[in-house]
């Protein structure tokens, strides 16, 4: 369990993480999103004692992170693949850490076969992929058979076999009765793994809620449709409150338009429809919803639309 | 999934610190380099200073002090490999990132330098004794022929030895802590290098009183001064003493630096 109490950090006049409060329970995969600069990385290093709050404090199981007699079994923390000696082996990576706590070569053979990297155990990490950093330090965070986990964007650079093994790994982790907190951006992958998320934006808690209360909250609900004639839909479509995006051509998302009105509107024109999909919002759509006002580096090329772009 | 075979590991220990930081020192290529150069140039010197030159025969008195001499000269230049080393030892942590790592698995950041300290100045140590006793025994080979000769354990060959060893380790030190105070491989080893070699020089064209007085008590010479016999100055004491001060200096602010900072 982490929990975090009036947690801040500045960074001079900036707070990059402002007053939250937050409870990670274990038993369950809570995913931690927000935009970049939110302040993810920050509080998850405060978690474990890499940043020292400027005010307010947060404890692991109970007591600060460095208080604990056994760091490592208390928790096992990716925060950054590339946190490793370029010039050792991942064998030896893994060893060191291990020998910290007693922790022998059983256990790295053990984490080593767990992530798959028996094959390069013995090579020098600075020739790694980005996923091969990614696996090393998922078996770093695993060495001391922690009761709590915090990734920090755990599938970055991951094959999908990776991803696929990453999600039934935290998820057999929590049920397992263990903490797990994980950041991604990959909001598609976050909507499989999680069970309860704390989104962030600017530094403050945007949403703290289960999954499913994040996904019903939201308005997003859209419909897509395909049609050979979708440009001269989209034009009989759009009004004040009605926002369509196209993301290939034939093919509109519109949002603030049931999918009857839609069909109708193409039945009278005489337009027709090869697919028409309602759908709920996705918990892309959610978190965008949630974060527009907090995103700290906003692009501000619009979304392509079909009808501006003729 | 296997995560909970695992019998309880045991808690972070003392020991179970300087045995990850041996691991550490003997996993990477640096440290081996810098340790094989030292002994390579010790003996190396040892056995240049021990060709014959003319015939000059040596007062036997006077043949523990000469083969001490040739088994250590070497120390003069394998320091500014311990130097750069001592300052690699923290510095190559920042550049990859592994120091995060490192202060994870141990959160006490005094304990992490502590141990990071005591692996590599006994390593150091061990090493340039090596390294000399190889040299002597080189030394002595070479003097043979001349009935120069010496036991290692007379205390003009000993001392020399365990002194030259000392400064190489108390070296690393200072090396360690300016490297833990900087963060950086370039400014660590130009800053170490600069006050062992640059600030004697600097202070020997100063036309001042007080820059011939203030030269003894620097890093480069107090270090030298304890083990190699000088005329007049301080006593080999006082050198150790404010060597030891240096190092207290060095490792004292990086610790404070590394308590302080965000990791």
């Amino acid at each position: 369990m982490i929990n975090a109490e009036g947690l801040t950090k500045r960074y001079g006049a900036k707070a990059a993480v402002n007053d939250i409060d937050f409870t990670v329970q274990p038993g369950r995969v809570t995913g931690f999103l927000g935009p970049n600069g939110a302040g993810k990385s920050t509080t998850m290093r405060m978690i474990v004692g890499l940043d020292s709050p400027t005010a307010g404090f947060v404890t692991v199981n109970g007591a600060p992170y460095a208080s604990h007699k056994a760091p490592l079994r208390e928790v096992g923390a990716l925060l950054d693949a590339k946190a490793v000696h370029t010039g050792r082996s991942a064998y030896n990576h893994l060893l060191a850490m291990g020998a910290t706590h007693g922790i022998g070569k059983s256990r790295v053979r053990e984490v080593i076969g767990m992530t798959g990297l028996e094959s390069v155990a013995s090579k020098r990490v600075g020739g790694f992929s980005l996923g091969m950093g990614q696996r090393l330090g998922i078996a770093a965070a695993l060495l001391g058979d922690p009761a709590t986990l915090i990734l920090d964007e755990p599938v970055n650079g991951l094959d999908p076999e990776g991803v696929l093994w990453v999600r039934n790994l935290v998820q057999q982790l929590a049920h397992e009765g263990r903490t797990v907190f994980l950041s991604s951006h990959l909001m598609s992958e976050m909507a499989v793994t999680a069970d309860h998320l704390i989104v962030l934006g600017r530094g403050r808690i945007i949403a703290d809620a289960p999954m499913a209360t994040i996904l019903a909250r939201a308005s997003g609900a859209s419909v897509t449709l395909k049609s050979p004639q979708a440009s001269q839909l989209a034009q009989l479509l759009a009004g004040p409150d009605v926002s369509i995006t196209s993301t290939e051509r034939g093919s509109l998302t519109i949002s603030g338009v049931s999918a009857p009105q839609v069909g109708e509107t193409a039945a009278r024109a005489g337009i027709a429809l090869h697919e028409l999909t309602p759908g709920n919002a996705s918990l892309e759509e959610a978190y965008m919803e949630l974060t527009k006002d907090d995103v700290e580096y906003q692009t501000t090329s619009a979304l392509l639309t079909e009808g501006a772009s003729k | 999934m296997t995560t909970l075979s695992q019998p309880a590991p045991s808690r972070l220990t003392t020991g179970g610190i300087l045995n990850s930081e041996w691991i550490k020192l003997r996993s990477v290529r640096s440290p081996a380099w810098a340790f094989a150069i030292t002994i390579v140039v010790t003996v190396a010197f040892a056995a240049l200073l021990s060709i014959p030159l003319g015939g000059q025969a040596l007062p036997s008195a006077d043949a523990a002090s000469e083969l001490g001499r040739t088994a250590t000269t070497g120390v003069l230049f394998s320091q500014i490999v311990v130097a750069v080393l001592g300052v690699l030892v923290i510095t190559g942590e920042y550049a990859t990132g592994m120091i995060r790592s490192t202060l994870a698995a141990v959160p006490s950041r005094v304990g992490a330098l502590a141990g990071k300290a005591a692996v590599l100045f006994a390593a150091t140590f061990v090493i340039a004794v090596i390294a000399s006793v190889v040299a002597f025994a080189v030394s002595s080979l070479m003097y043979a022929s001349r009935e120069v000769s010496a036991s290692l354990v007379d205390p003009g060959v000993l001392l020399p030895i365990l002194g030259g060893a000392l400064y190489l380790a108390l070296l690393a030190m200072l090396s360690l802590g300016i490297g833990t105070m900087l963060r950086s491989s370039a400014g660590g080893i130009a800053t170490v290098l600069g006050v062992l070699l640059l600030l004697p020089l600097l202070l020997s064209f100063i036309p001042f009183d007080w820059a011939a007085d203030v030269a003894p008590f620097l890093f480069g010479n107090a270090g030298i001064a304890f083990w190699q016999p000088s005329e007049g100055g301080l006593d080999w004491w006082q050198n150790l003493l404010i060597s030891i001060g240096w190092v207290v200096a060095s490792l004292g602010g990086g610790a404070i630096l590394l308590s302080r900072r965000d990791a």
